[in-house]
């Protein structure tokens, strides 16, 4: 009885110590994180590949312009969707300021979408009563746009029994506020040809 | 005259066994391949710095007479060695067959002072 008693108690013991999990992972195995950096070709639809080499490529090209100077503060405008397909061109524009606000060369003004957010909280402040004077941010001290910038993407689609081709031209511009004029432009092109 | 054949052969299979690595500051210092680069040869870089950003060109050589494809990306380094920016997006490249090409590059941010190219063939 005694033999049976410590037999089981040890295959208890073994069964737990085999189920011990060591590695840092929980869940299925057909379930991985990915690159997000990695060229991503799953069909020829717009996708995160275009996404990151268009902020990079506008980015880049419009800190090194010399056209921003003193980090002036922008306005940055929805970037137009001329295509046939839905693109959340927000992640565009929002890339952009990213990698340019990480470039040091240029601050940013509240955008349309923020604009509400941004004067409901100045009116909290001032009209409400709730908070310490000395603690108040005061009115009339927002900092205007030197500069607004926008663009467009726009798509060309062919198709054919054998190829499916998209070609898309995404274009964004800095004009100056003041004088209307288009200060810097550049244009960002990519083909993705699809064999059926 | 064995000996002196042996020595020889010795003397040149060591030569052959350890490629002297690349001088430091080489344009072949700052190519990093992910495996053998298959029919894509990197040539001379042109490194400069324009309103505060560093820039560099790459000029690449198809030595096959197929279009052949290669995927790349930048790293921007400082002063230390060590990344100034996030990992770039890789990208992808097609050369025709026999073509010579440049590959331009801006730096992210105006910190960065040495770069990293690195590329792979499928």
């Amino acid at each position: 009885m005694h033999l049976i008693r410590l037999s089981l108690l040890a295959a208890v013991a073994l069964l737990a110590t085999g189920c011990a999990n060591n590695s840092p992972a929980l869940g299925s195995k057909n379930i991985s994180y990915g690159d997000t950096k990695a060229v991503e070709t799953v069909t020829n639809e717009f996708g995160s590949t275009d996404l990151q080499m268009i902020a990079e490529s506008m980015t880049r090209s419009l800190a090194q312009s010399g056209t921003l100077q003193g980090r002036p503060v922008v306005q940055v405008y929805d970037v137009k969707n001329k295509t046939s397909e839905y693109i959340d061109t927000r992640e565009i524009t929002t890339s952009i300021k990213t990698q340019l606000m990480k470039s040091g060369t240029a601050r940013f003004a509240s955008d349309n979408t923020d604009m509400q957010s941004q004067v409901d909280q100045l009116k909290l402040q001032n009209q409400s009563g709730l908070y310490k004077k000395s603690t108040v941010s005061k009115t009339g001290n927002m900092v205007a746009a030197k500069y607004r910038l926008e663009g467009s993407i726009s798509s060309i689609v062919k198709r054919s029994s054998d190829y499916k081709d998209v070609f898309y031209k995404f274009s964004l511009q800095l004009i100056d506020v003041e004088s209307g004029i288009a200060e810097w432009m550049d244009e960002k092109e990519i083909r993705k040809t699809t064999e059926r | 005259m064995r000996k002196i054949f042996a020595l020889m052969a010795l003397a040149l299979l060591a030569g052959c066994a350890t490629p002297p690595p690349p001088a430091p500051g080489s344009a072949a210092s700052k190519v990093v391949a992910l495996g053998n680069l298959k029919n894509i040869e990197i040539g001379p870089m042109r490194v400069a710095r324009e309103n505060g950003f560093m820039t560099v060109n790459v000029s690449l050589n198809n030595t096959s007479s197929y279009n052949k494809m290669m995927y790349y990306r930048f790293a921007w380094l400082g002063k230390d060695g060590f990344p100034v920016a996030e990992p770039e997006t890789w990208k992808s490249l097609t050369l025709y067959g026999s073509q010579s090409s440049f590959l331009p590059a801006i730096a992210p941010v105006p910190k960065a002072t040495d770069f990293r190219l690195e590329v792979k063939t499928p």
